[in-house]
């Protein structure tokens, strides 16, 4: 329900207390003339038709989301219009009662636009229906294409660059074996390989960032059960992952944890955390909570990528952290194809 | 001493060989997955098997598993594992598993330091422990906040690390640069601060310091 700002409904207050004040006035102004006709109704009328237009209006801006909403406003402006009509043949003296026109030709517009919507939306709805499953599912075969793919790239870095920086460095340190002569000469080959060693160092992170391979070796509960062993803080792991799910689904858990643990280690002030992983039915839930002080800002860059990542899954992902009593983080993860 | 050697890629495959006969160590045997590191040690009797952990064919840790079954076999074997990774799951299930010989996890480019993983590889086969120092902070930083590490100073803790990888006391003088004797007082001092049963046994003392760090 949106809430319209205070200053717009106070403008509707205004007018109707003025209506009120104006329709009191005209009628004591009658009154005081010695009750003639009662001419103040008119008065009435059009003072009431305006605010009845005003709040037709407001209603119709409404900006929430609404189905059918052409349908609403235009059964309430046909409704006002009617009753100004009654009200002005009543006014009128009631005589031949002439607005059944207006009544009925509003009414034929409604009964129209109500058979209109009646038969198209069962199309419309159909193929938007049939649209989200054909999304859904090649998103998700997007998703897998792209999880296999990562882990091809892993394991193509391991078995193609960083072997052959590894053979380049055995090949550097023999050579500097043999340099002993020479120390520097040794020196430089010594040098080199460091740098060697560097590279193969930042492939690694590499490799690890975009598809840890304890994951694919081992599962998602070995994955998590390491994570909490590397922390820099002490780290509590409670698994129940039943089946493997899907690579991406694996994926997008373990960088959750990895992410949450990075957030509670680095803001925890070195509180514990624990880091729960279960299947609850076609679900997977990841959970990470510790008590550090919490105030964690969910639109922070490492939080928000998780989101992202959570909800390309149509998962579901929520922070809670208010200060002083630590954070949650959590993933509901759908595991189904 | 006897290697044999299981990698699948022969480019490390016959790096690692020429390296080690230049000094003079005899590769008897190779073998290209875990399978095949199963039959050769059977056949060679090796003093030490260098593994990669990943081997074909699956290429995930068919090359750990085969090493921790041939740890079963032939209780005797040191085992040195390679790998491009320092993965807690693997280390500790090779620090766990049951076998009197020695056992080692060392990252795949410290085989260019030469003499450095000549060493690791003699420590092994000698029935000793060769962790690489990447694996022994990870154990390190998995301890801390428990409080008993925290009390040791600074020399103690590199002390404490340069044993956790394995080495000698000798060793760990030289790398310090102090003597063997400092070593030995810093030794007793984690050993009393941690509350670890002291031993004469260099190789026991170490075990203990491992199963200490693990619990964390």
């Amino acid at each position: 329900m949106a809430v319209s700002p205070p200053s717009e409904s106070g403008a509707l207050s205004l007018q109707a207390a003025l209506s009120a004040l104006a329709g009191l006035l005209v009628t004591l102004i009658w009154a005081f003339t010695g009750f003639g006709v009662f001419w103040p109704g008119w008065v009435w009328l059009g003072l009431g038709a305006a605010l009845g237009v005003h709040v037709v209006i407001r209603r119709g801006l409404n900006p929430a989301p609404e189905p059918h909403r052409a349908l609403r406003i235009q059964g309430e402006a046909s409704a006002l219009l009617v009753g100004i009509e009654v009200v002005a043949w009543a006014l009128s003296g009631f005589g031949e009662f002439w607005p059944i026109w207006t009544t009925l030709a509003l009414g034929t517009g409604y009964a129209a636009h109500v058979l209109i919507l009646r038969q198209r939306p069962a199309r419309r709805e159909a193929q938007l229906e049939e649209r989200v499953d054909e999304l859904t599912r090649t998103r998700r075969g997007a998703l897998d294409v792209q999880a296999a793919e990562l882990r091809r790239i892993e394991r193509d870095l391991h078995d193609g660059a960083q072997a052959r920086l590894v053979a380049l460095s055995m090949r550097l340190g023999r050579a500097e074996e043999k340099l002993a002569d020479q120390p520097e000469v040794a020196e430089l080959v010594r040098q080199a390989r460091e740098e060697a060693g560097s590279a193969i160092a930042e492939l690694r992170d590499l490799a690890r960032g975009i598809a840890p391979p304890v994951l694919a070796d081992r599962g998602l509960a070995a994955a998590v059960e390491g994570l909490g062993r590397r922390a820099q803080i002490p780290v509590a792991v409670e698994t129940d992952v039943g089946d493997r799910p899907p690579p991406v689904v694996e994926t997008a858990a373990y960088f959750v944890a990895a992410e949450a643990l990075t957030n509670s280690a680095k803001h925890g002030k070195g509180s514990p955390a624990l880091v729960r992983v279960e299947r609850e039915d076609d679900t997977l839930v990841v959970e990470v909570s510790d008590k550090g002080p919490g105030g964690a800002d969910p639109a922070g860059s490492g939080l928000l990528g998780l989101r992202q990542r959570v909800q390309a899954l149509d998962g579901r992902f929520t922070v809670v952290s208010p200060p002083g009593e630590g954070t949650t983080v959590r993933a509901e993860l759908p595991c189904g194809s | 001493m006897r290697v044999v050697i299981a990698e699948d890629l022969a480019l490390l495959r016959e790096g690692i060989v020429a390296l080690l006969r230049e000094a003079g160590i005899d590769v008897v045997a190779q073998a290209e997955d875990g399978e095949g590191l199963l039959r050769i040690i059977g056949g060679h009797k090796p003093d030490v098997a260098i593994v990669d952990v990943r081997l074909p064919p699956g290429f995930t840790d068919e090359g750990l598993r085969a090493a921790l079954e041939a740890r079963k076999r032939q209780p005797q074997l040191g085992v040195l594992i390679l790998s491009a990774y320092v993965e807690p799951v693997y280390t500790s299930e090779l620090l766990a598993s049951s076998g009197e010989g020695g056992i080692g996890y060392l990252l795949k480019e410290r085989v260019g330091d030469v003499r450095g993983f000549l060493d690791a590889l003699e420590r092994v086969a000698e029935g000793g422990t060769a962790l690489d120092r990447a694996v022994v902070s990870e154990l390190m930083h998995a301890r801390d906040g428990g409080g008993a590490l925290a009390q040791l100073t600074p020399r103690e803790r590199e002390v404490l690390e340069l044993m956790a990888e394995g080495r000698t006391n000798a060793a760990i003088a030289r790398a310090m640069v102090v003597q063997p004797g400092a070593v030995e007082k810093h030794i007793s001092s984690i050993f009393s601060k941690l509350d670890l049963p002291a031993g004469d046994d260099h190789h026991r003392r170490v075990l203990a310091v491992l199963a200490y760090l693990r619990e964390g």
